[in-house]
């Protein structure tokens, strides 16, 4: 009896609610936000590396060539301080200390992908972005083998 | 009537009784809904509970408590340490939480009550 007029009474009458949810009341957590940045910041790097200054004295060509490389190197900076933001966030906030216990070289590996976000961001380093990604994708596999799921990495590009 | 399984952390949360709900009629319980799984199995999404105000907990006491960085947020977890600086609070399904291993220990001052009973 009682039981029922509860079970009335919840589904008529629900109460305001208080959050136990699975990833804290922000949100979601998935690697792929620091993925998509961190590809800018790759992407940026190839192309910077692969603009050839123009010849001569040309002033339009010249404007147009240094407008174009401050546009990438601005990407560049400001899409591999994200990646490395999303990085430390799913570090510090999803990743729990059993979740340690299951990947000794967690942390080593979060530190590592961090610092090479910060490479990437004030160089123009191929090996140190395809690096990145790489450290990327081992959180990636990381990160869904301790949600129990089977998530294929990929690229956007 | 059936039982909820209970995580072997804390205690369990009972069934409500006739006199809890006068209580809540009174104005002596608040009434919550929870949202999220970080309490499974002891809790589930869209349970219902009902809170004693408290400004008092004991490590193993299911608590109501306001987010310690958003004030228009309230949150269920569980208590697994206290100090005289405040709570530490864990989620009983520790794999999808999080608490105070992501936002450290919650002031007394957030302190909202206890979880007494699920409707």
């Amino acid at each position: 009896m009682l039981e029922t007029a509860l079970k009335i009474l919840n589904q008529k009458l629900p109460a305001d609610s208080a959050e136990a949810h699975c990833d804290g009341p922000c949100g979601v957590y998935d690697p792929a936000s620091a993925r998509i940045a961190a590809e800018a910041g790759l992407s940026m790097t190839k192309k910077i590396l692969a603009l050839a200054p123009p010849e001569g004295n040309d002033g339009a060509a010249w404007a147009a060539y240094l407008n174009t490389v401050s546009r990438y190197v601005a990407i560049k900076e400001e899409q591999t301080h994200i990646a490395k933001e999303e990085l430390l966030v799913l570090w510090t906030d999803y990743f729990k200390p059993h979740h340690l216990e299951a990947y000794p070289d967690l942390h080593d590996i979060f530190w590592k992908a961090a610092k090479l976000c910060s490479y990437v961001k004030v160089e123009v380093n191929l090996a140190h972005a395809e690096e990145m990604m790489e450290t990327i994708e081992k959180i990636h596999n990381i990160f869904w083998a301790t949600k129990g799921r089977e998530v294929a990495y990929y690229t956007a590009s | 009537m059936t039982e909820r399984a209970v995580h072997e952390s804390g205690r369990p949360v009972r069934r409500c009784r006739p006199s809890d709900l006068l209580l809540w009629l009174l104005g002596k319980r608040i009434r919550v809904r929870v949202s999220g799984d970080s309490m499974a199995p002891t809790l589930t999404d869209g349970d219902h509970v009902l809170v004693i105000p408290s400004d008092e907990a004991e490590i193993g006491d299911l608590v109501l408590c306001k987010h310690p960085y958003r004030q228009d947020i309230r949150i269920i977890k569980r208590v697994s340490d206290t100090t005289s600086d405040g709570l530490t609070l864990v989620g009983d399904n520790a794999s999808q939480s999080t608490d105070s291993t992501s936002f450290g220990t919650v002031p007394w001052s957030r302190l909202i009550g206890r979880i007494c009973a699920q409707m």
